[in-house]
């Protein structure tokens, strides 16, 4: 039901931010989630496109919100909100798919707001902290310095398939 | 081999096509076991090896000729009565053969050469010959106690092998040859024929290009050795004849080109006009076959083509003798100075009259157009053609694609409220082409399933002989077809409930005398339309499913708990296709694993198939599998709840209706029962299932479809009826499967506006209500 609301702050915009860059190591996708910043290896990212109705799937794991029809190929939809046991947050203009693509298989992942492409050189990572931040922790790969400010690194792999627990987690903090 | 390497797409053919042979064979040979004096069977083996060990020696795979020319040979012996065919020896013995075929086929396939086989080649072979060798009087031969490196037989094993039989020995039209092997013959003159013409043209173009004479010289040869082997006389002597000429002219002999050439285009007509006779069943005489061969006497003695209208109603000039209206003299004293048509000559030189000429060319021209009309009813109709399975399917997603596109078009929203009659009209017309085109694209993948079928034949054989057990496999509606993918998802499923049937079901011959069956016992394999489904039915008359004993082992394997008696025989009998679970008491090396009915169960369920078990103690066991017609496209009815649409399979709806209030009724258990006409059924909440807001949750106000599924009827709730759809299923994301187990959705569809659609499984939301309303008791305990 969350969804319908979403759907009806769908309207007509639809960003065409398709992001035609090569693939390249170093260059991360850098997206917004609140408060927070993350990146994503730009290698496995196909492309940006605007929120859409989605159509819900039974039977799926709370983050798993349904699926769209991306050109005739149907995709499914991960709300990293849920998926990090953030609270929701009602979808706005800002609001994004990033459908990435890992092992022949796509999916669309809702954030808040895409940012930029920056290029986060091997030096300037760093591995995750030590001390856990909660359930989360486990789909950073790393921490990459831009500046002053750290962007979270994350790992696609794991955010597509590393277990169910996480909704153990996500009940706490809500 | 190094041309091999040219050769690739014809050694692909060549295991294609043998691979098609040999299952044939296979069942062919298991008939002539059963069936020693079954002549028939005999010659169709007798054929396949035969032609399998021609290409296989033109491809220069000397292991599988010397197998396959040693079986024919053995075969010939038997054929011709000079020898008995001896079961089980010489069955088994061309089992084997066949057996390296395959093997032999696999080799080629992957390393495009069958030298890795040769060691077992040479040893099947000098077993063969063993056999050959025997009298029929002498011991039989023990085929197993040979080793496979044994004494070789010689390098070349078909040397020293006894090759007195005339093959070549005349023949009437057989009988026996099957109409598969006439088709095939029929197929195979034309293209012939068609070659030969080709290159006829070719070397009219260029006299002195010998290459092309040397191909046509080829075709015809291989034209006259295919009619000699089908007792075809008059154009096995016609065509050698041809061959012959050409063989002159090969060799340089000197001929007058152009007539030679058309004479022997003319030959070819009518050689093709005889082949076009025998595949309407005639039998293949050449009418003026002394006349043919007289003008080819002729050009081969140096002599002048005559006239170039061999063919038809007879020669003018011949027809004119004929008629009396003019003398033999005239007639040869004209044709001698031909330098125009003859009829002119003829009547220039007084020798008859231009009326008599004209009436004649008439009735010759009108005798033609009748032959002509003729063959063209004659043109052989191609069978079938082989195409890339990938193209296929790329051609069938495509189409799925224009039935979305078109579907989006029609039903476009800039269209609301316009007046569109002619537009309506094309979207109509439109419609039914894509419709028409779609179930075309559809029919394409179908295949019968004779080939699943017989490949079983072999199984049951095997099996039962493994298993000290006499079976019999009985077949029926080969010819359903379904399609290619099911097929494929089939094999292993159908291999095991067969092996089942044959190690727990039927009993020994022993046990079978005590109950009062016949010896051996029936397994029965058949496939027919149903109810918009394929039905595969695989039923014995063994002893059946031990209720007890299936209830017992389930409790002991913590699979079941509590009380079982309440079980109904459905579910029971459903516990056979847990994973693991096996009443054998011990494992044999067919089976006993607990592993098989799990595999049929994980088979059958990819492709949407329900099973149905069905057992008679003592009496047998049945399994029906109910498969849906096809996985690509279903004819949908597209409902609503709340804002959300979905897909129900039109096959799996009864009927629908708006509930009267005081026809609903609340079970003990909480269960919502509507009654429809006499029956009371479950009423199942769509929106509860899918978690959605409806526009209403009291009963009168919606719609309730009545569902069909294998444990019966069920109400679904629902808004609203949108109306039918044909609808292009797609799966769902490989991903939606890994992370969670999706129940009572199929796939999904797009919908006109872009949107995704889920398609509903009938038999899913069934098996979710049940779960429901076992928590429910349980709850109640």
């Amino acid at each position: 039901m969350n969804d319908r609301s979403g759907s009806s702050a769908m309207g007509e915009e639809t960003d065409d931010l398709e992001i035609e860059e090569d693939s390249q190591k170093d260059k991360f996708l850098t997206f917004r989630i609140g408060e927070e910043g993350y990146g994503l290896d730009i290698r496995h990212i196909t492309e940006i496109i605007g929120i859409q109705k989605i159509t819900p799937v039974p039977d799926m794991p709370d983050y798993v919100v349904g699926v769209i029809n991306l050109r005739g190929t149907v995709i499914p939809i991960m709300n990293v909100r849920r998926r990090f046991g953030l609270p929701l947050k009602d979808y706005d203009p800002r609001t994004c798919i990033i459908v990435v693509n890992l092992e022949e298989t796509s999916l669309g992942l809702i954030v808040d707001e895409v940012s930029e492409v920056l290029t986060i050189t091997e030096d300037c990572l760093e591995p995750p902290p030590r001390v856990s931040r909660g359930p989360n922790s486990r789909f950073i790969q790393g921490l990459g310095k831009v500046g002053n400010e750290a962007r979270m690194i994350l790992d696609t792999k794991k955010i597509l398939y590393d277990g169910e627990p996480a909704r153990a987690g996500s009940a706490e903090q809500e | 081999m190094s041309e091999n390497d040219d050769n690739i797409d014809i050694i692909r053919d060549f295991v294609q096509e043998s691979r098609d042979a040999l299952e044939s064979l296979e069942q062919a040979v298991i008939e002539l076991g059963r069936n020693p004096g079954d002549t028939k069977s005999l010659n169709v083996i007798f054929r396949l090896f035969h032609s399998m060990k021609g290409t296989a020696g033109f491809l220069g795979f000397k292991n599988i000729s010397s197998v396959t020319h040693a079986a024919e040979s053995l075969l010939d012996l038997i054929r011709s009565g000079e020898m008995e065919l001896r079961t089980p020896d010489h069955i088994n013995l061309l089992i084997q053969a066949a057996d390296f075929a395959k093997e032999a086929l696999a080799e080629l396939e992957s390393s495009m050469d069958d030298k890795a086989l040769s060691v077992k080649a040479e040893w099947l072979s000098s077993i063969l010959h063993q056999a050959l060798a025997k009298k029929p009087d002498t011991q039989a031969v023990e085929p197993n106690e040979a080793e496979p490196p044994a004494v070789a037989a010689g390098d070349e094993p078909q040397a020293d092998q006894p090759e007195n039989k005339p093959v070549q020995k005349p023949r009437a039209p057989d009988p026996l040859l099957g109409p598969e092997m006439l088709e095939r013959f029929i197929q195979e003159s034309d293209e012939l024929l068609q070659k030969f013409e080709q290159d006829l043209l070719e070397w009219m173009k260029s006299p002195i290009n010998m290459d092309v004479v040397s191909d046509a010289f080829r075709s015809i040869h291989s034209f006259k050795g295919n009619c000699g082997f089908f007792g075809f006389e008059d154009l096995e002597k016609l065509s050698h004849n041809m061959e012959s000429l050409l063989d002159i002219i090969r060799t340089g002999g000197s001929v007058d080109q152009a007539s030679v050439a058309e004479a022997l285009l003319s030959l070819k007509d009518t050689l093709r006009n005889a082949v076009a006779d025998i595949s309407r069943g005639g039998t293949g005489l050449v009418k003026d076959l002394d006349d043919n061969l007289r003008v080819l006497r002729d050009i081969s003695q140096g002599g002048k083509l005559k006239s170039g209208k061999t063919q038809g109603g007879g020669r003018l000039g011949e027809m004119l003798v004929a008629e009396g209206l003019v003398t033999k003299e005239a007639l040869s004293k004209a044709l001698d100075t031909q330098t125009k048509p003859l009829g002119e000559i003829l009547v220039d030189m007084g020798a008859t009259s231009p009326d008599a000429v004209n009436k004649v060319l008439s009735r010759q021209i009108k005798e033609k157009a009748g032959e002509d009309a003729k063959s063209k009813q004659g043109i052989i109709k191609r069978q079938d053609i082989r195409v890339d399975l990938e193209k296929l399917d790329s051609l069938i997603t495509l189409i799925g694609e224009l039935v979305i596109a078109e579907n989006m078009m029609v039903n476009s929203p800039d269209l609301t409220g316009l007046p569109l009659e002619n537009f309506g009209k094309a979207a109509k017309q439109t419609s039914k082409i894509v419709r028409e085109l779609q179930e075309l694209a559809m029919l394409v993948r179908m295949v019968p399933v004779s080939a699943l079928f017989r490949r079983m034949i072999r199984l049951v054989h095997d099996l039962s002989a493994k298993c000290g057990k006499k079976a019999d496999l009985i077949l029926s509606g080969e010819e359903t077809e379904v399609d290619k993918t099911i097929i494929e998802i089939l094999t292993d499923p159908l291999v095991h409930m067969i092996r089942n049937s044959i190690d727990h079901g039927i009993e020994t011959p022993h046990e079978r005398r005590l109950a009062g069956k016949p010896e051996a016992g029936s397994v029965r394999l058949s496939a027919s339309h149903e109810e918009g489904e394929v039905w595969i039915v695989v039923e014995d008359d063994g002893k059946g499913l031990n209720k007890e004993k299936i209830l017992a082992k389930a409790v002991k394997l913590g699979l079941i708990g509590g009380d079982v008696s309440e079980l109904s025989d459905t579910e029971t009998y459903n516990l056979i296709f847990l994973p693991g679970f096996s009443t054998a008491d011990q494992v044999s090396d067919v089976s006993g694993r607990g592993v098989g009915m799990d595999v049929v169960k994980q088979n059958l369920d990819k492709i949407n198939c329900k099973i149905e078990v069905v057992s008679r103690p003592g009496k047998g066991l049945k399994f029906t599998l109910r498969i849906p017609l096809t996985l690509a496209i279903i004819d949908g009815m597209l409902i609503r709840v709340g804002g959300s649409r979905y897909i129900l399979p039109i096959t799996s709806i009864k009927e629908s209706f708006c509930p009267k209030r005081e026809a609903i009724t609340i079970s003990a258990d909480g269960q919502e029962l509507v009654r429809v006409r006499e029956e009371f059924m479950p009423v199942l909440r769509l929106h509860e299932l899918h978690k959605i807001t409806p526009d209403s949750v009291d009963l009168p106000e919606g719609i309730l479809i009545v569902l069909d599924s294998a444990a019966g009827n069920l109400a679904l709730f629902v808004d609203e009826i949108l109306g039918q759809q044909q609808t292009v299923i797609k799966g769902l994301s490989k991903y939606i499967s890994d992370v969670g187990k999706v129940r009572g959705v199929s796939g999904c569809t797009i919908l006109g506006n872009g949107e995704v659609c889920l398609i509903l499984d009938v038999g899913g939301i069934v098996e979710t209500t049940q779960d429901r309303a076992g928590a429910w008791a349980g709850a109640g305990d």
